[in-house]
């Protein structure tokens, strides 16, 4: 397993940005107050990498998303995914949505064909593919899930365990090949064991088909081993991004924020308090040990 | 498997009856039609015995498929035993006769509170059940005001459900079953799909009933970070009970719950390498700021040493 963190330079420069938002603001009109469910965003997300949004309920993380697929279009401001402007009319909606893909909570729920195969076939059939480029790129995409075609292409959803399921449900997006994949809340629902093969399977797409990959969770303790990059919301606007070493120093920023910080890091951040001089760019538990055995000064 | 009860239950007000009460019961759940013959399955519950206190605290731990949910689903007549007997203050969840009874007596919140929420205002969806069994207008009223307030929900009484967060709606469930004067609240997985904050809230609620109102409580969980406040853990594997201890003696040996396909908590698997290293970490410590305190005095040690 690589270090998916790398060198966590604070300045944030980006090369190749997949994802442009430029002073973003969104207010949905419904009800009897119009609500601003963001406001001023400014982000760039850089191709092939992984990032998350973290945020409590209501910081305005899925509104931010819809707004990558073309499912939601700004109020103000201007959303860039991959060379297309959401915001402008007459964009290509569908090409945009081919190029994005959303898993959504509970992806497994959506699950409707008879067969594993013929699910994930549902959409690259609608893309109008040949047969072959159909059956390859379910095979290839069911592989990549750790779902062998020849084993599983056959069996009906219902007879996988959860966590094959929502893999099932990975694989119908991995087939359309979209270049962005955004995942909501990607492991609700699983167990230990479901929840590290999901993790595998993702971390081996994004190396293997260099697939952008932006999560969407308030867990702090996934965040921390899938993504290099975190941005922060809360009430509507971007409060701080920054490689996980930096965003996770900041316990009592976070607190406020309603976010908890991983229990390792609040276990730092208490040791901290009592004196014990831990540096502030530790992240992992292999790190705290090494530091602590190395010969801790007060 | 045979383990010692370290934390003797002496210390409860022990009536002569246990409030849950499980002999050598087996379960396995019913076949699809189209099941074919030749494939067996194995049951979910294998020769289960196992009892509740009054006013007990109990854990229940294990990963998915562990058979955990069947059993609490056997504890309020949700389910009937194919094998043995389940007895909730005497009375067998078999006969039919008394299955209301019991299930005012032992109410389950599920994992998501949306499948047992059922009326479009707080304050009416906890008097449902109240008012299905009949009680007057002005018990139900009292009724409702006590529940809210117990899980600190009174300011929300006239919202509706569906506008709450994750963490308010369970505590609209727990505050259903509080309205019936249950005995014991069965927390079946109700902390899954919570975030991280509102999942410590509802451990310290369930905490807290168990303290004002000496009401049991069982906590299914497959985290090990919730089990600590229980007064007695119970680590189910393949559909039979392994281990019942309290929660030191389940987590003296984390190699044993890593075969358990259960995730060590970092801050618990940190004082394990310490200890393994040769630091004076005791075993005892659990909680954060436990664990803490002993790394800072093994960190002083070192030094003055």
């Amino acid at each position: 397993m690589q270090d998916v963190h790398g060198s966590g330079g604070e300045a944030h420069s980006v090369q190749d940005a997949i994802i442009k938002v430029e002073h973003l603001s969104h207010r949905y009109d419904t009800g009897i107050q119009p609500q601003w469910t963001l406001r001023d965003i400014n982000l760039t997300i850089e191709r092939g990498r992984c990032c998350a949004l973290i945020g409590f309920n209501g910081s305005g993380k899925s509104t931010l998303i819809q707004h990558f697929n073309g499912l939601l279009r700004p109020t103000e401001g201007r959303v860039v995914v991959d060379g297309i402007d959401v915001g402008r009319r007459g964009t290509d909606l569908r090409a945009l949505r081919q190029r994005v893909g959303l898993l959504f909570q509970f992806p497994e729920a959506q699950l409707f064909e008879s067969t594993v195969f013929a699910d994930v076939a549902f959409g690259p059939r609608r893309m109008h593919l040949g047969r072959h480029e159909v059956r390859t790129r379910v095979q290839t995409a069911l592989d990549l899930v750790g779902l062998p075609h020849g084993e599983y292409g056959w069996r009906a959803p219902f007879t996988l365990s959860g966590g094959q399921r929502r893999r099932v449900a990975l694989a119908g997006i991995l087939a359309m090949s979209p270049s962005v994949l955004i995942l909501d809340e990607p492991s609700v629902g699983l167990d230990a064991e479901g929840r590290a093969e999901f993790y595998m399977y993702l971390r081996r797409v994004q190396r293997e088909q260099h697939v952008t990959i932006i999560l969407v969770s308030h867990d702090m303790t996934e965040v921390a081993m899938l993504a290099e990059w975190l941005f922060v919301l809360h009430h509507g606007q971007l409060v701080l991004q920054g490689s996980p070493r930096t965003v996770f120093a900041q316990t009592e920023e976070l607190r406020s924020w309603h976010l908890a910080v991983p229990p390792l890091h609040e276990l730092l951040h208490t040791l901290r308090q009592q004196g014990v001089a831990i540096p502030s760019d530790i992240l992992t538990l292999d790190e705290t040990f090494a530091f602590l055995i190395g010969g801790v000064c007060i | 498997m045979a383990q010692g009860r370290v934390r003797n239950t002496s210390s409860l007000s022990r009536t002569a009856l246990p409030l849950i009460d499980i002999q050598h019961v087996s379960y396995s759940y019913p076949l699809p039609a189209h099941h074919p013959h030749d494939v067996a399955i194995a049951p979910a519950l294998q020769d289960i015995s196992f009892s509740i206190e009054q006013g007990e605290y109990v854990a229940l731990l294990g990963h998915n498929g562990s058979g955990k949910s069947t059993l609490a689903r056997l504890c309020n007549a949700l389910l009937l035993p194919d094998q043995g007997a389940v007895r909730v203050q005497g009375m067998d969840t078999r006969d039919q006769v008394k299955q209301r009874q019991i299930r005012e007596c032992v109410g389950i919140i599920f994992q998501n509170p949306d499948n047992q929420l059922i009326a479009t205002l707080v304050e009416d969806d906890v008097a449902w059940s109240l008012t299905l069994a009949g009680y007057a207008a002005p018990t139900i009223r009292a009724r409702v005001d006590q529940a809210l307030a117990a899980v600190g929900i009174e300011q929300l009484r006239y919202l509706a459900p569906h506008n709450l967060s994750g963490g308010q709606r369970q505590r609209v469930a727990i505050a259903g079953l509080l309205a019936l004067r249950p005995a014991c609240i069965i927390a079946d997985e109700s902390t899954s799909m919570l975030d991280p904050l509102s999942r410590q809230e509802m451990v310290s609620i369930l905490t807290q009933l168990h303290h004002d109102q000496q009401l049991s409580i069982l906590h299914v969980t497959h985290l090990l970070e919730e089990v600590l406040h229980a007064q007695r853990v119970v680590v189910m594997e393949q559909g039979r009970i392994v281990q019942s201890a309290t929660p030191e003696v389940v987590f003296a040996d984390l190699e044993r719950l890593r075969e358990l396909r259960l995730v060590i908590p970092e801050p618990l698997a940190l004082a394990e390498r310490l200890r393994l290293a040769g630091w004076s970490v005791a075993r005892s410590a659990l909680t954060l700021s436990e664990i803490a305190s002993e790394i800072q005095g093994a960190v002083h040690a070192r030094r003055t040493w």
